[in-house]
Formats: structure tokens, C-alpha cells, sequence
């Protein structure tokens, strides 16, 4: 992109009256699904997470972790068999979770936006792509028709696109997967939000248009220093990409730490298999027919986790203790939480 | 069984050839009719010119882009289509155009693991509802007819074998996992004992840990059941490790199909260098970071 903003700097963004050095600040979350005809499910416990201005934070978790509910409980959009059960979640200097209806849609698609996974299904198939880039700008911005107009094309040669005419009188049907992404990442950043929700934007894509995608929001990042909080399955996708990397197991977050530290020398033992699977499901030469090593087991019930480490039925190294109590964040090195006793007792 | 099938005289497979592929595949070639009523008919050319072979006891893999085709080329070796033209010699037949009735007794020599479990089974179901389907509609083609014990206790060492609790026959599939629903897909397409087992993208869209887990699983019936798998997958690091054999496809044609070494290290056509260039190029972003520093 090039020229000046036209938008100006986000109004309520970060920077401007953040008491602390965090721009989005989780702390202690925890989110319980309830239904009539089975035991109550926590699928959050106690998930506490800091991200910085521009920072790219991936949540690395496999299916029932948690991730998604976090991402939904960040945007205030659990389902209603859902409740919050505890916890803070601090945008700026404001608690997300006591913002009245009104500020929230203020603030939902302005400052906080969400790339969905499936763009098939969260774009309106009877509207073209530019009509529904606009209509976020007319729900935060007033600005004239012409002006919209000119920031939906602007928005759409951002994430790429090299005619950005004819695809804003385009429908989503006529585009392809890829595109369809870029469109609803088009959407997501039309406002400059100084945060993006992308939960799995890259699963229903191949390999190489995944590549494309993460290159993308990368862009995106160094362009209007938005900070990015990827939420996806796949350790691969996150290596050189995020700055930090949240592993979650069963809906507690269990070691964070920087890219580099989590491929090179994760910390805990969930982490380790999970990086070493990584690993050898990587191109490598003469490996037919060689068993990858996979972690046994399946991951616990959500309706009864056990009551120490919920990884510990699968896990390799456990211990007595490990079964009795969960392991409360240790700090084996500094800002490096792994719940784990390996790490301390 | 193999008697009251259609064998058609072929002039590219000699009678002196002692061992035959388990399954040839000869030009096959698929168009689908897209529009019609109100709209302009167009026709599409999903499949065109594909061509390979699978050994008996071997894994052919089919890569490429999506669009590619290769789904295409699993509904039609299962006869979930009729292509348009060319030969699916199985065994010693050609089931390209034969017809329904010759059909039923190939079913289960050929059965297809579909990426999505839960879209592929009755979601009113129980496991061993699932299971049970199968034996039932495949009675002709068995060689023994399983009798509602049998059914059951074959129903139950299936299970066993791919990894399932026996005692969870008769626990509805909403209460499985989606790694539990993968391995309940595999039984069922198992039960029935086929020869050629087609994966469209079963591996896909799984958890990296149950990926690796259903991949073992897989490398373990294989042996024991000395199984053919066509592997359709848009993965090639992971097609890598299960393979002998891969074929790489783009716009409906297979453009290379060689040993998986020879693919991974000396790949001749553009499409299957760009495909290996996205996972080298992910392999090595991996290696860099892995690395202790």
C-alpha cells in the first residue's frame, strides 16, 4: 500500500491510554457449556494470556482445547448455552466483558475482528464482495459514497488483489477459496482494527495458497502494526511465522513461550510430542512406511477432567504427583509459564 | 466370484503377464454437466487421460492441487460415478461401464473412506448400526453369511482392531470423537474385507496427533491384511510416508506418476516441483526453528 492512511489512526486503539505495556490483557478465563441432558462441559480453565501491540500470538491447540470458545469469548459471541464462569479480559484499559451492547458494536469489527475459517459460508452469497466490505465502514466511519467506495478497493488491493474493480461487483461464488479468504480478510481489517481474531483461516485451503494466506496477514501486520492472534491445529503454520506461541490442552493454556523456544526446546512434554509429530510429518528423503511417533490416547472427557494434569493419562513422563493436583504455572525460565512438575512442585 | 463378472479382451494387458496390477487404470476420463433448465450447459472436464497401476499390497498415492481432479478419479474407481471413457481393470476385469448388478459383488472388494465421517455415516446411528450396514448389504458378495452372533462378534473384533472399544457398540456416533469417528469409518470399510481401499482425503482435516495415530493405524492393517491403498491427499510430506507410489495430477491429467523417491528427489513435471517446493520449503522453515540454538 502507499500513501497515507486515510482513516487516521484508530481512535480508541492502543497507545493512546493503555495503563500497561499489554494491549489486550486475558486474565484467569474461564467459559462452561451447559445442556439440559448431560453434565456441564468446561471447555476454558483459568486461560490467562497477554498480547502486545503488533505482536502475532499463535494459540496452538488440537479440536476440544478451548481454542475456538476463546476466540468467541474474546469477540463476546458464546453461544447462550454458554457462560462465563470467570475471569477479566482487559482491551486497553477497558474490561471487554462489562462493555454495555452499544460500545461492543462499537468496538466489534473496529478494533477487534475476526477472520473466519469458512469464508463460503460467513459471506452473503446475494450481496457482491464490495457491497459487504462496505457495509463494515458504514457501520463504524461516515464517509461518503464515493469515499467508501474508495477505501473498499483500497482494502482489496491490500490483501492482493491486482484488479480490485472487478472483484468488488463480484459475488462470492464467483471466486475462488483463496480469494474468498482474502475478501473476508479484506473485511476483517476495512477498519483498521489494532487486533485480529483468525481462527483456522487456513484449513480449508491447500498448502501453497496457505502459504499465501500467512504471508498476507503478515503484511497486514507490518503495514498497520495490527497485532494477530492465530488460532490453529497446525505447529507448522505458526514456525517463523507467530512471535509467541500459546499451547492449549483441554482448555488450560499449558506453555507459553516464543516461537523459537517452543520448536527448539519445548518445555512440556504435550508440546514435545506435539513438536516432534511436526516434525517427522515433514518432507523428509526414504521415509516410506515408517510409523510416526504419535501420542497415545485420546484427550480426556470435557464433562469429567481428571483432577491433576489433564494431559497425564497420555503422557510419558508422569509422575505420581501428576494425577493428585494440577500443576499451577512454573517458571523454569523467565516469562516462560509451563504447567508442568517437572518444573517444580 | 470372479466368474460372473464381465472380462473384456484387452490389447494392453498380454495373457503371458503372470501377476497382474491388483488394479490398471487406462485413460479414464470424467466430464460433468454443470447448468441446464435455465442456465447454459457447460461441460467439465474433471478427469482426462489417467493412467496408472497399483500393485497388490502397494499404496499409490494421488496428489495435486484442489480441482485437480483427484476425487474425481476415487468416485469413478469405486463406481460412485460411471466415467466417460477408459478401462478400470480390477483384478482381471474391467469395471469402467459394467452395470449395477456386476457391481454389487465388487463393492466389497473396493471400498472408500470418505474425509468427513460425520457427513458420511447416519447421524441416528449406533457404532455398531455402522458396522452392521455393510455385512448386511454385502451378504451375497461374503463368502460366509455372518448370522446375528457372528455379526456381532465380527463387529466387535473389528472394532478391536482399529483401536475402538469393543464395549462401546452400542454408543450412539454423536458421542465419538473425531478421530474415533475416523477409525469407526475405517471398520466399516473394513468389515467387509475389501482388497483396494480408496482414501479421499481421509487423513485431512484431522488433529496432527490423530493424523500421525490413523497413519500408523493404517502402515499396521496394511500389513496385516496385506491391503492396496489409493491414497488421494493434497499432502505431500505425508504422502511421502505412506506411498510406494505416487501420481501427481493437475487439471484432470496425471502428469507424473514414478516411485515416491524418485518424485520427492528428481520430480520431472512443473506441477509436481511447485508441490514439492511448498513442502521443502515448510520442512526447511521447520528445520530452522527446531534447531537448538
Amino acid at each position: 500500500m502507499d500513501g497515507p492512511n486515510p482513516i487516521g489512526p484508530n481512535p480508541i486503539g492502543p497507545g493512546n491510554d493503555a495503563p500497561n505495556q499489554y494491549f489486550l490483557d486475558i486474565h484467569d478465563l474461564a467459559v462452561t457449556y451447559s445442556s439440559r441432558n448431560s453434565p456441564p462441559i468446561n471447555a476454558l480453565d483459568g486461560v490467562s494470556l497477554q498480547l502486545r501491540t503488533g505482536e502475532i500470538l499463535g494459540i496452538l491447540g488440537e479440536s476440544g482445547s478451548g481454542k475456538s470458545t476463546l476466540a468467541a469469548a474474546l469477540l463476546r459471541s458464546l453461544p447462550s448455552h454458554a457462560t462465563r464462569t470467570g475471569g477479566s479480559v482487559f482491551v486497553g484499559n477497558r474490561d471487554l466483558l462489562q462493555l454495555s451492547a452499544r460500545d461492543l458494536r462499537s468496538l466489534r469489527g473496529r478494533e477487534i475482528s475476526l477472520i473466519p475459517q469458512d469464508p463460503a459460508l460467513s459471506l452473503n452469497p446475494v450481496l457482491t464482495v464490495g457491497s459487504q466490505i462496505a457495509e463494515v465502514l458504514r457501520a463504524h466511519l461516515s464517509l461518503r459514497v464515493p469515499q467508501r467506495r474508495e477505501r473498499v478497493l483500497l482494502s482489496l488491493r491490500e490483501v492482493g488483489f491486482d484488479r480490485p474493480q472487478e472483484i468488488y461487483s463480484a459475488y462470492p461464488h464467483q471466486l475462488s477459496g483463496g480469494q474468498r479468504q482474502r475478501v473476508a480478510i479484506a473485511q476483517a481489517v476495512a477498519c483498521r482494527p489494532s487486533l485480529l481474531i483468525a481462527d483456522e483461516p487456513t484449513s480449508k485451503l491447500d498448502a501453497t495458497l496457505q502459504a499465501e494466506i500467512v504471508e498476507l496477514l503478515q503484511r497486514i501486520r507490518q503495514l498497520h502494526r495490527t497485532a494477530i492472534l492465530l488460532i490453529t491445529h497446525e505447529p507448522s503454520l505458526l514456525a517463523g511465522f507467530a512471535d509467541r506461541i500459546a499451547v492449549m490442552y483441554a482448555g488450560r493454556i499449558v506453555e507459553v513461550a516464543t516461537c523459537a523456544q517452543i520448536f527448539s526446546r519445548p518445555l512440556h512434554p504435550y508440546t514435545a510430542a506435539l513438536v516432534r509429530i511436526a516434525g517427522s510429518s515433514m518432507l523428509q528423503a526414504s521415509t516410506t512406511r515408517v510409523r510416526l511417533p504419535a501420542i497415545d490416547g485420546d484427550p480426556p472427557n470435557p464433562t469429567a477432567f481428571p483432577p491433576g494434569c489433564r494431559f497425564e493419562p497420555r503422557c510419558a513422563e508422569r509422575m505420581e504427583i501428576c494425577s493428585r493436583r494440577y500443576p499451577t504455572s512454573f517458571l523454569p525460565e523467565p516469562s516462560r509459564p509451563v504447567d508442568c512438575f517437572k518444573y517444580g512442585e | 466370484m470372479e466368474s460372473n463378472l464381465p472380462t473384456y479382451s484387452t490389447p494392453n494387458l498380454s495373457k503371458a503377464e503372470t501377476s497382474y496390477p491388483l488394479l490398471r487404470v487406462i485413460n479414464l476420463s470424467k466430464q460433468y454437466v454443470r447448468g441446464g433448465l435455465w442456465r447454459k450447459r457447460v461441460s467439465i472436464s474433471a478427469a482426462a487421460a489417467v493412467s496408472f497401476d497399483i500393485a497388490r499390497g502397494q499404496t499409490l498415492a494421488v496428489v495435486g492441487p484442489s480441482g485437480s481432479g483427484k476425487s474425481t478419479v476415487a468416485r469413478c474407481i469405486t463406481r460412485l460415478e460411471r466415467p466417460d471413457s477408459g478401462h478400470i481393470f480390477f483384478e482381471d476385469s474391467d469395471i469402467a461401464q459394467a452395470d449395477s448388478t456386476y457391481l454389487l459383488s465388487y463393492r466389497s472388494s473396493i471400498q472408500i473412506v470418505f474425509q468427513d465421517p460425520v457427513t458420511s455415516m447416519n447421524p441416528r446411528f449406533s457404532a455398531r448400526e455402522v458396522l452392521e450396514e455393510p455385512l448386511l448389504l454385502a451378504r451375497s458378495a461374503l463368502s460366509s453369511r455372518p448370522g446375528r452372533t457372528n455379526r456381532l462378534d465380527l463387529i466387535r473384533s473389528q472394532m478391536a482392531e482399529v483401536g475402538l472399544s469393543p464395549d462401546w457398540t452400542d454408543r450412539s456416533i454423536l458421542h465419538f470423537s473425531g478421530g474415533q469417528l475416523q477409525r469407526l469409518a475405517l471398520a466399516r470399510a473394513l468389515i467387509v474385507r475389501p482388497k483396494l481401499l480408496v482414501l479421499d482425503e481421509a487423513l485431512s482435516g484431522l488433529d496432527l496427533s490423530t493424523q500421525a495415530q490413523i497413519a500408523n493405524l493404517l502402515l499396521d492393517l496394511q500389513a496385516a491384511h496385506t491391503l492396496t491403498y489409493l491414497l488421494v491427499s493434497h499432502d505431500l510430506a505425508l504422502v511421502a510416508r505412506l506411498a510406494d507410489v505416487i501420481a501427481v495430477m493437475s487439471d484432470g491429467r496425471t502428469v507424473e506418476v514414478g516411485a515416491t523417491h524418485q518424485i520427492t528427489s528428481r520430480p520431472a513435471h512443473a506441477v509436481t516441483q511447485n508441490l514439492l517446493a511448498a513442502a521443502t520449503a515448510s520442512a526447511a522453515r521447520f528445520a530452522a526453528l527446531a534447531r537448538p540454538s
